[in-house]
């Protein structure tokens, strides 16, 4: 029976010391894995806890161990470390040097949750404070503490604080006591190495290790084998599982059997048996899950795939010199993979690509298929090293089908080779000042729609949850503008230390190829990984339900949100689905131009979610629109009052539009500057000049294009408009206009044109879409159809 | 000796000119937008500003030569030849964002191009292009130029992303660029969608020539005669004159006149100059008005009735019957049956059997002529009819029969009179 479950993470702990009002603290407790190892935590010992990104898990020392009356939520109180890479990238240039891959700093922010579940604790690590430079060895389970880090400021890390934690009490014994512990003793160790590093955590939790200890923990990282990387996987639903495993399993099982049998240490029985059945629990989902995969991965030995990653490979070598300071040398060395790695990918991403529409679940349920599956084909991964399909975790896809931009190219337009030049005079600033894409230094006549997501966006960040919001307003009301000024003030704030600092995320629908990239890029503005977007859903979705330490709010603004709609709708559910999680603190803004759009497009799931928190932009009005560009041009004399109430007011009737208004105004100043050589011009953006910009912007060409065009095309659309009238029709064939086309050129006293002729006339009226024509293949038989009124027709050829 | 190489460079420079491959030095009847666009992009390359203006105008009215000599005349300039990245595209080439982006980037030259291959999926492309082009600035990014060439063509593609992510980059504090679109469409800006509409700054220049015919023929005889940097100048002094008289001439004025009414566009006219020009050689050294003449017919030469010569007698005696039958019913379409029916009629009121075919030769014959697409199935007509009952339209006029008939060589009369008659 216990045989069964021996797959599973098991947690006991090894001994506790007192009971405090329904509280069992521990020293230390021990995490069984599968056939590898036993893996001892204790208080005051650095530790791996399972993030979000599998290579780069969290790094945090344990203060204290606690679990409630009866086991069921055992919990650590740690103090977090944090890593290079969950820094926010704008914020390594505080730094004032490159980061070490492996320097981790000391977390100093009082916002975040300091609570974990003991399940998601991988394996022991140790850091070293020293103040010399980083050596140059490339063990990855060494992490180096220099500096602390509270979101703002880098600080030289105080070494007392990093060398007793902040909860004495337990933490000062389990040095001394857990290498006496009995568990240690006692348990049979499958494996020496990792056994032997079990006990160097234990010890070298607060001291240094010792260059002994750091070889054999390089040792043991070349084997790749590690304790943790196995745990994750294994909680990750038993992933790629090697043969090598396998056999150790079944050596390891019986012995590991008896090993329950001799915990009699602290435990009782009701509580070993508790943890059973929890992982029963899970074993049953996993079964569950194991009949239904069908899939057998196709091998894609492609030729071309293999010689286009070659190709990749070598541009890589090339580029090999200019490395990207972002990227840790172990990415580096993930990303210029072998023949058999690539292999191997590609049949994963060939399987991951199968259905880019399915619903999350389902995804999600994939994402183990991919992993199950790749189980089943033990045999033809036989032929890999055991040490690289367990690496391999799906988090690093690296597809040879479709070659990925080279890491290390920076995307980045050349620098020009000469200075811009500076504004010379006023019209030329106004100019610049009028431009939309100029940063204003406040956004006038939207103070009440700031103040409300202001205090929307505000509050959700001081509470620590999550919302969403609405917000629609055709183009050009400031919708996008608004939201990134409340960002930009609450960034403010929380630099100012007003309220907890938060991560803001901007995506946009129309900057997407597809909807489902919107996890893809999420996840990447979140955490800097790639991934394919079935798999970044899977991410984010643990993401935001688990209880993550650490966790800043985000507040994700979404623009363009229609363009997010599938058929099944499932990327707007979950953006709208995260933030109502209870650990998510996730604040999503989103924009769209129509104020029904929940309603007309969504369904009721997803509407419901979304929420009743809306805001509408209203277009601009005439006033409003003024006082945009006086604000704008702030002072500056450049156009008369006439001329500026002219253009707002012309807007305001249109369209409302804020940047129309900009436009125009900077098309006036250009008229102006032309006109400057006049004598009578005063300097200054007058009513004329704003006319000649409106009517060049606003009225429509055809008239003209009537006007200017030739005397035959002008006869066939007199042609076109009286054969309407004769049929009552709005709509002719080419063979009946042209018969009143003879008609009007013998009126007219001109030669009648030929067939051939009549039909180029007829083609480039079309081409110009005066007309509406069938396909040119058609002859004499398309049909015809006008497309500018008759009355436009009539207008434009009377007045000569 | 020396006549053959003058010969030669006349050709030459002609020919160039006519078929628009050197850009002219100066342009005529469009300064107004010359200078609209030069200032802008201009501004663009000197000072960083973003810019986006549609060129609009109808085919042949020099779009691209416009744009070709204002980007010629920019480079001549010291501050903007190093400033300014260029990116052509076409419509008609690039037919989906996805083609538009991976060119885009390879003539961007950005970082994931290896060799001439671009490298990531779309959905990367698009991300590293945004991210170049975000984390420009103003004062210190190279500015890009983005010519959209048939740009009503971009307006078709998925949720017009390529557009809006240009207009957007365009209205926004990121590296400058100028977004130039050349389209013949007057609707264009219709074909946008709202907030691409929105991005897009309305900046429109129209190219409709307001020409008249005497200015008309003045553009004939510069694009005629030789320059003086001609290397021999007695010839190009004679040419010029030759030229001058061809120019006043009647004849040719009158066909110029035809010309001008029926396009102003420059394109048809080159194409009228060249056929002249072939015409010209060391025996004929100058165009006379009779080349002109003649070329003129070949360009208003009516294809289809061209077509209806080479017919058999019994394929044109089946033209004439469904043109009957078009006078009788009314342009309502026709069988075979009813066409052969319409034709034995005919042959009955001879009552020559001279022209009495079998069956399946006629219907050999009808195929032919729907093979030649001088007749075509009515829409929707299934292919389940028999082929001698299936509807059929005629695609000539009858214009075009008559005259055919009127050059067919060697017609008989009979079947002449039988066209004219009405109603059979």
């Amino acid at each position: 029976m216990e045989c069964v479950h021996i797959d599973f993470i098991v947690c006991f702990w090894s001994s506790r010391n007192e009971k405090e009002n329904w509280k069992v603290h521990f020293y230390s407790f021990a995490i069984s894995v599968e056939g590898l190892s036993k893996i001892i935590i204790n208080t005051g010992q650095d530790i791996f806890i399972e993030g979000c990104d599998e290579d780069n898990p969290y790094v945090a020392k344990v203060t204290r161990l606690y679990g409630d009356e009866n086991g069921q939520q055992m919990k650590a109180v740690v103090q977090w470390f944090i890593r290079v890479s969950e820094l926010p990238v704008n914020k390594l240039k505080l730094l004032g040097r490159e980061p070490h891959p492996q320097e981790i700093f000391y977390y100093e922010c009082r916002n975040c949750d300091n609570e974990v579940n003991v399940e998601s604790i991988l394996r022991p690590v140790k850091h070293l404070d020293s103040n010399d430079p980083f050596p140059d060895s490339a063990d990855k389970d060494t992490l180096y503490v220099k500096l602390s880090w509270d979101s703002k400021v880098f600080r030289v890390v105080n070494s007392t604080v990093v060398e007793s934690p902040a909860e004495p009490a337990p933490a000062s014994s389990p040095p001394s006591s857990t290498p006496r512990g009995p568990s240690r003793r006692v348990l049979p160790t499958p494996d020496h190495a990792i056994m032997h590093k079990a006990s160097l955590g234990e010890v070298g939790c607060s001291s240094v290790g010792t260059p002994a200890n750091v070889e054999a923990e390089s040792l043991h990282s070349a084997t790749k084998l590690s304790a943790s990387k196995c745990l994750s996987a294994k909680r990750r639903n038993a992933t790629a599982r090697t043969p090598g495993v396998r056999k150790r399993l079944e050596l390891s099982s019986e012995c590991l059997h008896k090993d329950f049998k001799m915990q009699p240490l602290c435990r009782t029985r009701e509580q070993q048996g508790y943890i059973y059945i929890s992982n029963t629990k899970s074993s049953e989902v996993e079964n569950e899950k194991s009949p239904m995969v069908t899939e057998t991965p196709r091998s894609s030995k492609r030729k071309s795939a293999m010689l286009v990653s070659s190709r990749i490979k070598k541009q890589l070598n090339l580029l090999e010199n200019h490395q990207d300071p972002n990227s840790s040398g172990e990415e580096e060395d993930e990303f210029v993979p072998s023949k058999n790695d690539l292999l191997s990918s590609s049949e994963e991403e060939g399987q991951d690509e199968d259905g880019p529409n399915i619903d999350d679940q389902v995804s999600a349920k994939k994402f183990r298929y991919v992993a199950t599956g790749s189980r089943n084909s033990r045999s033809k991964q036989k032929s890999y090293s055991s040490a690289r399909t367990q690496r391999r975790t799906p988090a690093k896809k690296i597809s040879p089908g479709t070659p990925q931009t080279p890491r290390h190219a920076t995307p980045s337009i050349p620098i020009r080779s000469l200075q811009t030049q500076q504004p010379a005079n006023i019209l030329e600033e106004a100019r610049a000042r009028l431009h939309v894409s100029s940063v204003p230094e406040s956004l006038p006549c939207r103070e009440q729609e700031f103040q409300d997501i202001y205090s929307f966006v505000e509050s959700k960040i001081v509470d620590n949850t999550g919302g969403c919001m609405y917000i629609s307003g055709v183009p050009g009301t400031g919708k996008t503008a608004t939201v990134h000024e409340v960002i930009r003030c609450l960034q403010h704030a929380a630099d100012m230390d007003e309220i907890p600092s938060f991560h803001f995320i901007e995506i946009n629908g129309m900057k997407m190829t597809d909807p489902h990239q919107a996890y893809v890029q999420i996840l990447q503005k979140l955490t800097g990984q790639k991934a394919t977007p079935d798999h970044a859903a899977v991410l984010l979705e643990k993401r935001f339900s688990n209880l993550a330490p650490r966790k800043e709010t985000i507040v994700l603004l979404v623009d363009e949100l229609d363009l997010l709609w599938t058929r099944k709708q499932n990327v707007m559910y979950n953006l709208f689905e995260w933030p109502a999680r209870r650990h998510a603190r996730l604040v999503v803004l989103t924009i769209a131009n129509t104020m029904d759009l929940p309603e007309r497009i969504m369904i009721n799931r997803v509407a419901s979610r979304l929420g009743l928190t809306r805001m509408s932009f209203q277009p601009y009005s005439f006033k409003q629109l003024q006082e945009i560009i006086m604000s704008r041009l702030n002072k500056l004399k450049a156009f008369e009052e006439d001329a500026l109430q002219l253009v707002s007011r012309k807007v305001a009737a249109l369209s409302g539009d804020a940047r129309r208004c900009l436009d125009i105004c900077r098309r006036a100043t250009e008229i102006c500057e032309h006109s400057a050589a006049d004598p009578s011009s005063t300097g200054l953006v007058g009513m004329s000049h704003v006319m000649e910009a409106l009517n060049e912007m606003f009225s429509s060409a055809y008239i003209t294009a009537i006007r200017c065009a030739s005397t035959q095309e002008q006869l066939f659309l007199r042609a076109v408009i009286t054969e309407f009238r004769r049929l009552g029709l709005e709509e002719a064939t080419f063979q009946q206009v042209f018969v009143q086309h003879q008609a009007l050129c013998r009126i007219e006293g001109l030669k009648p044109i030929g067939v051939s002729e009549g039909l180029a006339v007829c083609q480039r009226l079309g081409a110009c879409r005066l007309l509406l024509l069938e396909p040119s293949h058609l002859g004499v038989l398309q049909r015809i159809r006008l497309n500018v009124s008759q009355d436009d027709i009539f207008y434009a050829l009377k007045a000569d | 000796v020396k006549l053959t190489i003058g010969f030669t460079q006349v050709q030459q420079i002609l020919r160039e000119r006519f078929c628009e491959r050197r850009l002219p030095d100066r342009l005529e009847g469009v300064e107004a937008q010359y200078k609209h666009l030069l200032e802008l992009l201009r501004r663009t390359a000197i000072h960083g500003e973003s810019n986006s203006v549609l060129i609009v105008g109808p085919r042949g009215a020099g779009k691209t030569t416009l744009l070709q000599c204002v980007l010629r005349d920019l480079q001549k300039e010291e501050k903007v030849q190093k400033n300014l990245l260029q990116v052509h595209l076409n419509g008609l080439l690039q037919t989906d964002d996805r083609i538009a982006l991976k060119e885009i980037t390879r003539q961007l030259h950005l970082e994931n191009v290896v060799g001439d291959k671009v490298f990531g999926s779309f959905a990367e492309n698009l991300a590293f292009l945004l991210e170049a082009l975000k984390k420009g600035n103003r004062s210190s990014s190279c500015p890009v130029l983005f010519v959209l060439d048939e740009f009503d063509l971009f307006a078709h593609h998925k949720n017009q992303t390529l557009l809006y992510n240009l207009f957007d980059v365009s209205q926004s504090a990121q590296a400058p660029i100028a977004v130039v679109g050349v389209t013949c469409r007057l609707d264009v800006l219709e074909l946008l969608e709202k907030r691409v509409k929105s991005r897009f700054s309305h900046r429109q220049i129209h190219l409709l020539s307001s020409l008249n015919f005497t200015q008309y023929l003045e553009r004939v005889w510069t694009q005629l005669s030789l320059p003086d940097s001609f290397p021999d100048k007695k010839f190009a002094q004679e040419w010029n004159a030759g030229v001058k008289t061809l120019c006043e001439d009647k004849s040719v004025e009158e066909v110029l006149q035809r010309h001008f009414n029926s396009s102003k566009d420059f394109r048809s006219l080159h194409m009228l100059l060249m056929l002249c020009l072939s015409r010209v050689s060391v025996a004929k050294p100058t165009i006379k008005p009779a080349d002109l003449l003649e070329a003129s017919r070949m360009c208003f030469a009516d294809t289809t009735a061209n077509m209806l010569h080479g017919l058999s007698i019994l394929e044109l005696c089946l033209v004439i019957a469904m043109k009957h039958l078009n006078d009788v019913y009314e342009g309502e379409p026709f069988n075979l049956q009813m066409v052969h029916n319409e034709f034995k009629k005919f042959l009955h009121r001879k009552s020559n059997s001279m022209y009495n075919f079998e069956q399946p030769v006629v219907m050999k014959a009808f195929e032919h002529l729907q093979q030649l697409e001088l007749i075509r199935p009515v829409d929707g007509s299934s292919a389940k009819v028999q082929r001698e009952y299936q509807l059929m339209r005629l695609t000539l006029d009858h214009s075009q029969i008559m005259e055919a008939l009127q050059k067919y060589p060697q017609c008989p009369t009979d079947i002449k009179q039988w066209a004219m008659s009405a109603f059979g």
